[in-house]
Protein backbone atom coordinates (compact mmCIF):
# COMPACT_ATOMS: atom_id res chain seq x y z
CA UNK A 1 0.00 0.00 0.00
CA UNK A 2 1.54 3.27 -1.09
CA UNK A 3 2.31 5.60 1.73
CA UNK A 4 1.34 9.24 1.34
CA UNK A 5 5.01 10.12 1.74
CA UNK A 6 5.84 8.06 -1.34
CA UNK A 7 3.59 10.37 -3.33
CA UNK A 8 5.67 13.35 -2.22
CA UNK A 9 8.81 11.57 -3.37
CA UNK A 10 7.33 10.53 -6.73
CA UNK A 11 6.26 14.10 -7.41
CA UNK A 12 9.65 15.52 -6.45
CA UNK A 13 11.68 13.09 -8.57
CA UNK A 14 9.50 13.19 -11.69
CA UNK A 15 11.46 13.62 -14.95
CA UNK A 16 10.75 14.32 -18.62
CA UNK A 17 13.09 13.08 -21.37
CA UNK A 18 13.75 16.09 -23.57
CA UNK A 19 15.60 16.71 -26.83
CA UNK A 20 16.88 20.25 -27.39
CA UNK A 21 17.52 21.35 -30.97
CA UNK A 22 18.97 24.68 -32.05
CA UNK A 23 16.65 26.81 -34.17
CA UNK A 24 17.69 26.43 -37.80
CA UNK A 25 18.08 30.17 -38.44
CA UNK A 26 20.62 30.67 -35.65
CA UNK A 27 24.07 31.39 -37.01
CA UNK A 28 26.58 28.67 -36.20
CA UNK A 29 30.22 28.09 -37.01
CA UNK A 30 29.65 24.36 -37.36
CA UNK A 31 26.72 21.96 -37.11
CA UNK A 32 24.95 21.89 -33.75
CA UNK A 33 24.07 18.42 -32.46
CA UNK A 34 20.82 18.03 -30.53
CA UNK A 35 21.18 17.78 -26.77
CA UNK A 36 19.30 15.27 -24.61
CA UNK A 37 18.38 15.84 -21.00
CA UNK A 38 16.05 14.47 -18.31
CA UNK A 39 14.31 17.59 -17.02
CA UNK A 40 12.93 17.76 -13.47
CA UNK A 41 9.16 18.26 -13.58
CA UNK A 42 9.16 20.43 -10.48
CA UNK A 43 11.76 22.97 -11.58
CA UNK A 44 11.94 25.81 -14.11
CA UNK A 45 13.51 25.84 -17.59
CA UNK A 46 16.01 28.62 -17.04
CA UNK A 47 17.18 27.01 -13.81
CA UNK A 48 18.10 23.61 -15.27
CA UNK A 49 19.37 24.30 -18.79
CA UNK A 50 22.87 25.64 -18.21
CA UNK A 51 24.27 22.53 -19.95
CA UNK A 52 22.02 23.20 -22.95
CA UNK A 53 23.18 26.80 -23.20
CA UNK A 54 26.85 25.83 -22.97
CA UNK A 55 26.43 23.08 -25.55
CA UNK A 56 25.00 25.37 -28.23
CA UNK A 57 27.10 28.40 -27.42
CA UNK A 58 30.18 26.29 -28.22
CA UNK A 59 29.27 26.40 -31.92
CA UNK A 60 28.20 30.05 -32.03
CA UNK A 61 30.02 33.37 -32.06
CA UNK A 62 29.60 35.61 -29.03
CA UNK A 63 28.00 38.40 -31.11
CA UNK A 64 25.20 36.10 -32.31
CA UNK A 65 24.16 35.19 -28.77
CA UNK A 66 21.65 37.09 -26.70
CA UNK A 67 19.04 35.94 -24.19
CA UNK A 68 18.17 32.24 -24.52
CA UNK A 69 14.55 31.25 -24.93
CA UNK A 70 12.72 28.01 -25.68
CA UNK A 71 9.86 27.12 -27.96
CA UNK A 72 7.69 24.07 -28.59
CA UNK A 73 5.89 23.74 -31.94
CA UNK A 74 5.89 27.51 -32.41
CA UNK A 75 4.79 28.36 -28.87
CA UNK A 76 7.34 30.28 -26.76
CA UNK A 77 7.74 28.43 -23.45
CA UNK A 78 7.11 30.48 -20.31
CA UNK A 79 10.09 29.80 -18.07
CA UNK A 80 8.14 30.92 -15.04
CA UNK A 81 5.75 27.96 -15.39
CA UNK A 82 7.04 24.70 -13.85
CA UNK A 83 8.45 22.31 -16.46
CA UNK A 84 5.96 19.56 -15.63
CA UNK A 85 3.05 21.96 -16.21
CA UNK A 86 4.41 23.07 -19.60
CA UNK A 87 4.82 19.45 -20.70
CA UNK A 88 1.40 18.27 -19.48
CA UNK A 89 -0.34 21.24 -21.05
CA UNK A 90 1.44 21.34 -24.41
CA UNK A 91 3.11 18.02 -25.17
CA UNK A 92 1.76 15.15 -23.07
CA UNK A 93 -0.21 13.65 -25.96
CA UNK A 94 2.84 13.51 -28.23
CA UNK A 95 5.51 10.82 -28.33
CA UNK A 96 8.59 11.19 -26.16
CA UNK A 97 11.14 12.74 -26.10
CA UNK A 98 9.77 16.25 -25.72
CA UNK A 99 11.26 18.20 -28.64
CA UNK A 100 12.15 21.74 -27.62
CA UNK A 101 13.72 24.32 -29.96
CA UNK A 102 16.40 26.63 -28.55
CA UNK A 103 16.69 30.29 -29.64
CA UNK A 104 19.36 32.91 -28.98
CA UNK A 105 17.88 35.88 -30.81
CA UNK A 106 14.58 37.71 -31.47
CA UNK A 107 13.40 37.35 -27.88
CA UNK A 108 9.55 37.46 -28.00
CA UNK A 109 9.01 40.51 -25.76
CA UNK A 110 5.23 40.31 -25.99
CA UNK A 111 5.03 36.70 -24.81
CA UNK A 112 7.85 35.96 -22.40
CA UNK A 113 9.17 37.47 -19.20
CA UNK A 114 12.89 38.18 -19.19
CA UNK A 115 15.03 35.99 -17.00
CA UNK A 116 18.19 37.98 -16.38
CA UNK A 117 19.61 35.65 -13.73
CA UNK A 118 18.91 32.82 -11.29
CA UNK A 119 17.85 35.54 -8.85
CA UNK A 120 14.84 36.23 -11.07
CA UNK A 121 13.79 32.59 -10.78
CA UNK A 122 14.25 32.70 -7.01
CA UNK A 123 12.20 35.90 -6.74
CA UNK A 124 9.41 34.39 -8.81
CA UNK A 125 9.45 31.08 -6.91
CA UNK A 126 9.37 32.79 -3.52
CA UNK A 127 6.59 35.12 -4.59
CA UNK A 128 4.48 32.06 -5.55
CA UNK A 129 5.23 30.40 -2.21
CA UNK A 130 4.17 33.60 -0.41
CA UNK A 131 1.00 33.93 -2.41
CA UNK A 132 0.11 30.29 -1.68
CA UNK A 133 0.56 30.94 2.04
CA UNK A 134 -1.55 34.09 1.83
CA UNK A 135 -4.34 31.80 0.62
CA UNK A 136 -3.69 28.92 3.04
CA UNK A 137 -2.80 30.74 6.23
CA UNK A 138 -3.27 34.49 5.67
CA UNK A 139 0.53 34.57 5.31
CA UNK A 140 1.00 33.73 8.98
CA UNK A 141 3.24 30.69 8.49
CA UNK A 142 5.52 32.18 5.81
CA UNK A 143 5.89 35.46 7.74
CA UNK A 144 6.82 33.65 10.95
CA UNK A 145 9.70 31.89 9.19
CA UNK A 146 13.18 33.31 9.22
CA UNK A 147 14.98 34.37 6.08
CA UNK A 148 17.17 31.29 6.31
CA UNK A 149 14.08 29.06 6.13
CA UNK A 150 13.00 30.80 2.92
CA UNK A 151 16.53 30.28 1.59
CA UNK A 152 16.36 26.60 2.50
CA UNK A 153 13.20 26.14 0.39
CA UNK A 154 14.93 27.74 -2.54
CA UNK A 155 18.20 25.83 -2.07
CA UNK A 156 16.32 22.53 -1.98
CA UNK A 157 14.69 23.33 -5.32
CA UNK A 158 17.73 24.92 -6.91
CA UNK A 159 19.76 21.79 -6.29
CA UNK A 160 17.38 19.61 -8.31
CA UNK A 161 19.43 19.28 -11.46
CA UNK A 162 18.88 17.89 -14.93
CA UNK A 163 20.60 14.61 -15.60
CA UNK A 164 21.57 12.67 -18.65
CA UNK A 165 20.41 9.23 -17.60
CA UNK A 166 18.53 7.23 -15.00
CA UNK A 167 21.92 5.79 -14.03
CA UNK A 168 23.10 9.22 -13.07
CA UNK A 169 20.02 9.58 -10.90
CA UNK A 170 20.77 6.32 -9.10
CA UNK A 171 24.40 7.07 -8.40
CA UNK A 172 23.48 10.40 -6.90
CA UNK A 173 20.49 8.97 -5.05
CA UNK A 174 21.85 9.78 -1.61
CA UNK A 175 22.57 13.38 -2.50
CA UNK A 176 19.17 13.77 -4.10
CA UNK A 177 17.44 12.47 -1.02
CA UNK A 178 19.14 15.26 0.93
CA UNK A 179 17.60 17.92 -1.29
CA UNK A 180 14.16 16.41 -0.89
CA UNK A 181 14.63 16.32 2.90
CA UNK A 182 16.12 19.83 2.92
CA UNK A 183 13.07 21.19 1.11
CA UNK A 184 10.43 19.29 3.06
CA UNK A 185 11.96 20.10 6.46
CA UNK A 186 10.61 23.62 5.87
CA UNK A 187 7.76 22.95 3.45
CA UNK A 188 5.97 20.64 5.91
CA UNK A 189 5.21 23.73 8.03
CA UNK A 190 3.44 25.26 5.04
CA UNK A 191 1.30 22.10 4.83
CA UNK A 192 0.02 22.25 8.40
CA UNK A 193 -3.31 23.64 9.57
CA UNK A 194 -4.96 24.30 12.95
CA UNK A 195 -6.32 21.18 14.67
CA UNK A 196 -9.84 22.63 14.83
CA UNK A 197 -9.98 23.20 11.07
CA UNK A 198 -10.15 20.42 8.51
CA UNK A 199 -7.81 22.07 6.06
CA UNK A 200 -6.34 25.30 4.71
CA UNK A 201 -8.28 28.54 4.51
CA UNK A 202 -8.30 28.51 0.69
CA UNK A 203 -6.60 26.12 -1.73
CA UNK A 204 -3.81 27.57 -3.92
CA UNK A 205 -4.56 26.35 -7.43
CA UNK A 206 -4.38 27.42 -11.06
CA UNK A 207 -6.21 25.72 -13.92
CA UNK A 208 -4.71 25.96 -17.42
CA UNK A 209 -6.27 25.35 -20.82
CA UNK A 210 -4.74 26.10 -24.21
CA UNK A 211 -8.18 26.68 -25.72
CA UNK A 212 -8.87 29.92 -23.83
CA UNK A 213 -7.45 33.47 -24.12
CA UNK A 214 -6.92 33.71 -20.40
CA UNK A 215 -3.66 32.15 -19.22
CA UNK A 216 -5.22 30.46 -16.17
CA UNK A 217 -8.16 30.39 -13.78
CA UNK A 218 -7.46 31.22 -10.16
CA UNK A 219 -10.22 31.87 -7.62
CA UNK A 220 -10.88 31.64 -3.90
CA UNK A 221 -12.06 28.12 -3.06
CA UNK A 222 -12.36 26.49 0.34
CA UNK A 223 -11.28 22.87 0.89
CA UNK A 224 -14.13 22.23 3.34
CA UNK A 225 -17.82 22.88 2.78
CA UNK A 226 -20.08 24.62 5.30
CA UNK A 227 -21.35 21.22 6.50
CA UNK A 228 -17.79 20.00 7.14
CA UNK A 229 -17.57 17.75 4.06
CA UNK A 230 -14.29 17.81 2.21
CA UNK A 231 -14.53 19.34 -1.26
CA UNK A 232 -13.23 17.15 -4.09
CA UNK A 233 -11.38 17.87 -7.32
CA UNK A 234 -14.71 17.40 -9.09
CA UNK A 235 -16.34 19.99 -6.82
CA UNK A 236 -13.62 22.49 -7.69
CA UNK A 237 -14.01 21.97 -11.44
CA UNK A 238 -17.81 22.13 -11.29
CA UNK A 239 -17.52 25.47 -9.55
CA UNK A 240 -14.73 27.24 -11.46
CA UNK A 241 -14.34 25.39 -14.77
CA UNK A 242 -17.48 23.38 -15.56
CA UNK A 243 -16.58 23.07 -19.26
CA UNK A 244 -13.67 20.81 -18.24
CA UNK A 245 -16.04 18.08 -17.12
CA UNK A 246 -18.05 15.75 -19.31
CA UNK A 247 -21.81 16.34 -19.34
CA UNK A 248 -23.88 13.84 -17.27
CA UNK A 249 -24.43 11.27 -19.99
CA UNK A 250 -21.92 12.61 -22.46
CA UNK A 251 -18.52 11.44 -23.61
CA UNK A 252 -15.37 12.42 -21.74
CA UNK A 253 -13.83 15.24 -23.80
CA UNK A 254 -10.93 16.29 -21.56
CA UNK A 255 -8.21 15.00 -19.30
CA UNK A 256 -7.67 16.72 -15.97
CA UNK A 257 -3.95 16.30 -15.41
CA UNK A 258 -1.58 17.02 -12.53
CA UNK A 259 2.06 15.82 -12.66
CA UNK A 260 1.30 13.68 -15.68
CA UNK A 261 -1.53 11.73 -14.05
CA UNK A 262 -5.32 12.03 -13.92
CA UNK A 263 -6.35 11.98 -10.26
CA UNK A 264 -9.84 10.65 -9.54
CA UNK A 265 -12.37 13.47 -9.42
CA UNK A 266 -13.50 12.17 -6.02
CA UNK A 267 -10.08 12.94 -4.49
CA UNK A 268 -10.35 15.47 -1.66
CA UNK A 269 -8.86 18.80 -2.73
CA UNK A 270 -7.15 19.22 0.64
CA UNK A 271 -5.24 15.94 0.10
CA UNK A 272 -4.28 17.03 -3.42
CA UNK A 273 -3.02 20.35 -2.11
CA UNK A 274 -0.86 18.64 0.53
CA UNK A 275 0.55 15.94 -1.76
CA UNK A 276 0.40 17.00 -5.41
CA UNK A 277 1.32 20.67 -5.17
CA UNK A 278 4.46 21.83 -6.89
CA UNK A 279 7.30 23.16 -4.70
CA UNK A 280 5.71 26.62 -5.05
CA UNK A 281 2.77 25.17 -3.05
CA UNK A 282 0.32 25.61 -5.92
CA UNK A 283 -1.73 22.88 -7.59
CA UNK A 284 -1.10 23.51 -11.31
CA UNK A 285 -3.88 21.68 -13.13
CA UNK A 286 -3.97 21.15 -16.91
CA UNK A 287 -7.17 20.60 -18.87
CA UNK A 288 -6.24 18.98 -22.16
CA UNK A 289 -8.28 17.37 -24.93
CA UNK A 290 -8.75 13.63 -24.51
CA UNK A 291 -6.23 12.08 -26.90
CA UNK A 292 -7.80 10.06 -29.70
CA UNK A 293 -5.81 6.90 -30.18
CA UNK B 1 -15.52 36.23 -2.98
CA UNK B 2 -14.32 35.68 -6.52
CA UNK B 3 -11.57 37.54 -8.28
CA UNK B 4 -12.82 40.10 -10.72
CA UNK B 5 -12.97 38.93 -14.30
CA UNK B 6 -12.16 42.35 -15.59
CA UNK B 7 -9.81 45.21 -14.94
CA UNK B 8 -9.74 49.01 -15.08
CA UNK B 9 -7.63 50.23 -17.94
CA UNK B 10 -6.11 53.60 -18.72
CA UNK B 11 -4.01 54.40 -21.74
CA UNK B 12 -2.19 57.55 -22.51
CA UNK B 13 0.16 58.66 -25.21
CA UNK B 14 3.11 60.90 -24.65
CA UNK B 15 5.61 62.41 -26.96
CA UNK B 16 9.03 61.54 -25.74
CA UNK B 17 11.55 64.26 -26.32
CA UNK B 18 15.03 64.78 -25.06
CA UNK B 19 14.26 67.88 -23.00
CA UNK B 20 12.19 67.20 -19.93
CA UNK B 21 8.55 68.20 -20.29
CA UNK B 22 8.09 71.44 -18.40
CA UNK B 23 5.56 71.17 -15.63
CA UNK B 24 3.63 74.20 -14.43
CA UNK B 25 6.57 76.50 -14.88
CA UNK B 26 9.28 74.58 -13.11
CA UNK B 27 12.28 73.65 -15.18
CA UNK B 28 14.14 70.41 -15.25
CA UNK B 29 17.06 71.89 -13.36
CA UNK B 30 15.05 72.86 -10.34
CA UNK B 31 13.98 69.35 -9.42
CA UNK B 32 11.37 70.68 -7.06
CA UNK B 33 8.83 68.26 -5.78
CA UNK B 34 5.32 69.38 -6.60
CA UNK B 35 2.61 69.15 -3.99
CA UNK B 36 -0.06 66.64 -4.97
CA UNK B 37 -2.67 69.30 -5.85
CA UNK B 38 -0.39 70.90 -8.42
CA UNK B 39 0.63 67.54 -9.79
CA UNK B 40 -3.01 66.72 -10.37
CA UNK B 41 -3.51 69.92 -12.33
CA UNK B 42 -0.78 69.15 -14.83
CA UNK B 43 -1.71 68.78 -18.46
CA UNK B 44 -2.14 65.10 -19.09
CA UNK B 45 -3.00 62.53 -21.61
CA UNK B 46 -1.87 64.00 -24.82
CA UNK B 47 -4.08 61.89 -27.05
CA UNK B 48 -3.43 64.03 -30.07
CA UNK B 49 -0.34 63.22 -31.99
CA UNK B 50 0.89 65.90 -34.32
CA UNK B 51 1.74 64.66 -37.76
CA UNK B 52 5.20 66.11 -37.73
CA UNK B 53 6.23 63.78 -34.92
CA UNK B 54 8.00 60.60 -35.91
CA UNK B 55 5.93 57.65 -34.79
CA UNK B 56 8.81 56.01 -32.96
CA UNK B 57 8.91 58.99 -30.64
CA UNK B 58 5.41 58.41 -29.35
CA UNK B 59 5.06 56.16 -26.35
CA UNK B 60 1.87 54.38 -25.39
CA UNK B 61 1.42 53.82 -21.65
CA UNK B 62 -1.06 51.30 -20.37
CA UNK B 63 -2.18 51.07 -16.76
CA UNK B 64 -4.41 48.29 -15.51
CA UNK B 65 -5.87 47.96 -12.05
CA UNK B 66 -6.65 44.38 -11.11
CA UNK B 67 -7.86 42.87 -7.91
CA UNK B 68 -5.71 40.23 -6.23
CA UNK B 69 -8.01 37.74 -4.55
CA UNK B 70 -5.02 36.16 -2.82
CA UNK B 71 -4.02 39.37 -1.04
CA UNK B 72 -7.42 41.07 -1.29
CA UNK B 73 -5.96 44.35 -2.48
CA UNK B 74 -5.82 46.19 -5.81
CA UNK B 75 -2.67 45.74 -7.90
CA UNK B 76 -1.29 48.13 -10.51
CA UNK B 77 0.00 46.57 -13.73
CA UNK B 78 1.65 48.82 -16.29
CA UNK B 79 3.66 48.76 -19.47
CA UNK B 80 4.86 51.13 -22.13
CA UNK B 81 5.71 50.66 -25.79
CA UNK B 82 6.46 52.62 -28.93
CA UNK B 83 3.70 52.72 -31.53
CA UNK B 84 5.46 50.07 -33.60
CA UNK B 85 5.09 47.67 -30.67
CA UNK B 86 8.62 47.75 -29.28
CA UNK B 87 8.33 47.62 -25.50
CA UNK B 88 10.13 49.96 -23.14
CA UNK B 89 12.36 48.49 -20.48
CA UNK B 90 11.68 49.47 -16.90
CA UNK B 91 14.62 51.85 -16.86
CA UNK B 92 13.21 53.75 -19.87
CA UNK B 93 9.81 54.10 -18.17
CA UNK B 94 11.61 55.20 -15.02
CA UNK B 95 13.22 58.11 -16.90
CA UNK B 96 9.77 59.58 -17.55
CA UNK B 97 8.89 59.66 -13.87
CA UNK B 98 9.36 62.90 -11.93
CA UNK B 99 12.26 62.95 -9.41
CA UNK B 100 10.16 63.33 -6.28
CA UNK B 101 8.16 60.24 -7.12
CA UNK B 102 11.32 58.29 -7.69
CA UNK B 103 12.32 59.13 -4.15
CA UNK B 104 8.96 57.98 -2.87
CA UNK B 105 9.34 54.64 -4.62
CA UNK B 106 12.81 54.14 -3.23
CA UNK B 107 11.54 54.87 0.28
CA UNK B 108 8.76 52.29 0.10
CA UNK B 109 6.26 51.17 1.51
CA UNK B 110 6.09 48.71 -1.33
CA UNK B 111 8.57 45.97 -1.99
CA UNK B 112 9.58 46.25 -5.63
CA UNK B 113 8.52 46.64 -9.20
CA UNK B 114 8.98 43.45 -11.14
CA UNK B 115 7.97 41.98 -14.46
CA UNK B 116 5.06 39.53 -14.22
CA UNK B 117 2.52 37.83 -16.41
CA UNK B 118 -0.78 39.72 -16.60
CA UNK B 119 -3.30 37.21 -15.16
CA UNK B 120 -5.94 37.98 -17.79
CA UNK B 121 -3.96 38.93 -20.90
CA UNK B 122 -1.06 36.53 -20.29
CA UNK B 123 1.48 39.14 -21.44
CA UNK B 124 4.47 40.63 -19.59
CA UNK B 125 3.66 43.74 -17.54
CA UNK B 126 5.46 45.55 -14.76
CA UNK B 127 3.79 45.25 -11.38
CA UNK B 128 3.94 47.29 -8.22
CA UNK B 129 3.85 44.69 -5.44
CA UNK B 130 0.79 44.73 -3.19
CA UNK B 131 2.27 43.19 -0.07
CA UNK B 132 2.31 46.38 1.94
CA UNK B 133 -0.83 47.98 0.49
CA UNK B 134 -2.83 47.49 3.69
CA UNK B 135 -0.06 49.24 5.58
CA UNK B 136 -0.25 52.49 3.68
CA UNK B 137 -3.98 52.48 2.95
CA UNK B 138 -5.16 52.01 6.55
CA UNK B 139 -4.25 55.58 7.66
CA UNK B 140 -6.08 56.96 4.61
CA UNK B 141 -9.26 55.10 5.51
CA UNK B 142 -8.95 55.89 9.23
CA UNK B 143 -8.54 59.58 8.51
CA UNK B 144 -11.52 59.71 6.19
CA UNK B 145 -13.71 58.27 8.91
CA UNK B 146 -12.46 60.87 11.33
CA UNK B 147 -13.48 63.76 9.10
CA UNK B 148 -16.68 61.93 8.17
CA UNK B 149 -16.00 61.78 4.49
CA UNK B 150 -16.54 58.85 2.13
CA UNK B 151 -13.36 57.95 0.39
CA UNK B 152 -13.26 55.94 -2.79
CA UNK B 153 -10.64 53.30 -1.96
CA UNK B 154 -9.46 52.73 -5.52
CA UNK B 155 -9.10 56.44 -6.31
CA UNK B 156 -7.17 57.10 -3.10
CA UNK B 157 -4.95 54.10 -3.70
CA UNK B 158 -4.32 55.15 -7.32
CA UNK B 159 -3.41 58.67 -6.29
CA UNK B 160 -0.75 57.21 -3.97
CA UNK B 161 0.79 54.57 -6.22
CA UNK B 162 0.04 55.95 -9.67
CA UNK B 163 2.46 58.90 -9.86
CA UNK B 164 5.31 56.64 -8.82
CA UNK B 165 5.02 54.87 -12.16
CA UNK B 166 4.07 57.85 -14.27
CA UNK B 167 0.31 57.66 -13.89
CA UNK B 168 -1.29 61.01 -13.05
CA UNK B 169 -4.93 61.47 -12.26
CA UNK B 170 -6.93 64.52 -13.33
CA UNK B 171 -8.58 66.66 -10.64
CA UNK B 172 -11.98 65.34 -11.63
CA UNK B 173 -10.97 62.02 -10.03
CA UNK B 174 -10.40 63.87 -6.76
CA UNK B 175 -13.94 65.17 -6.95
CA UNK B 176 -15.28 61.69 -7.57
CA UNK B 177 -13.18 60.35 -4.70
CA UNK B 178 -15.11 62.27 -2.09
CA UNK B 179 -18.61 61.80 -3.42
CA UNK B 180 -21.11 59.66 -1.60
CA UNK B 181 -21.55 56.32 -3.33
Amino acid sequence: MTDDKDVLRDVWFGRIPTCFTLYQDEITEREAEPYYLLLPRVSYLTLVTDKVKKHFQKVMRQEDISEIWFEYEGTPLKWHYPIGLLFDLLASSSALPWNITVHFKSFPEKDLLHCPSKDAVEAHFMSCVKEADALKHKSQVINEMQKKDHKQLWMGLQNVVSTWSSQEIETTQRVKQDRFDQFWAINRKLMEYPAEENGFRYIPFRIYQTTTERPFIQKLFRPVAADGQLHTLGDLLREVCPSALAPEDGEKKNQVMIHGIEPMLETPLQWLSEHLSYPDNFLHISIIPQPTD
Amino acid sequence: MDSSDGYMCKMHFQIKNETVVSRAGTSAHEQTCLPMEEALELPLDDFEVTESTATNEVIKYEYHVLYSCSYQVPVLYFRASFLDGRPLALKDIWEGVHECYKTRLLQGPWDTISQQEHPILGQPFFVLHPCKTNEFMTPVLKNSRKINRNVNYITSWLSLVGPVVGLHLPLSYAGAASQDE
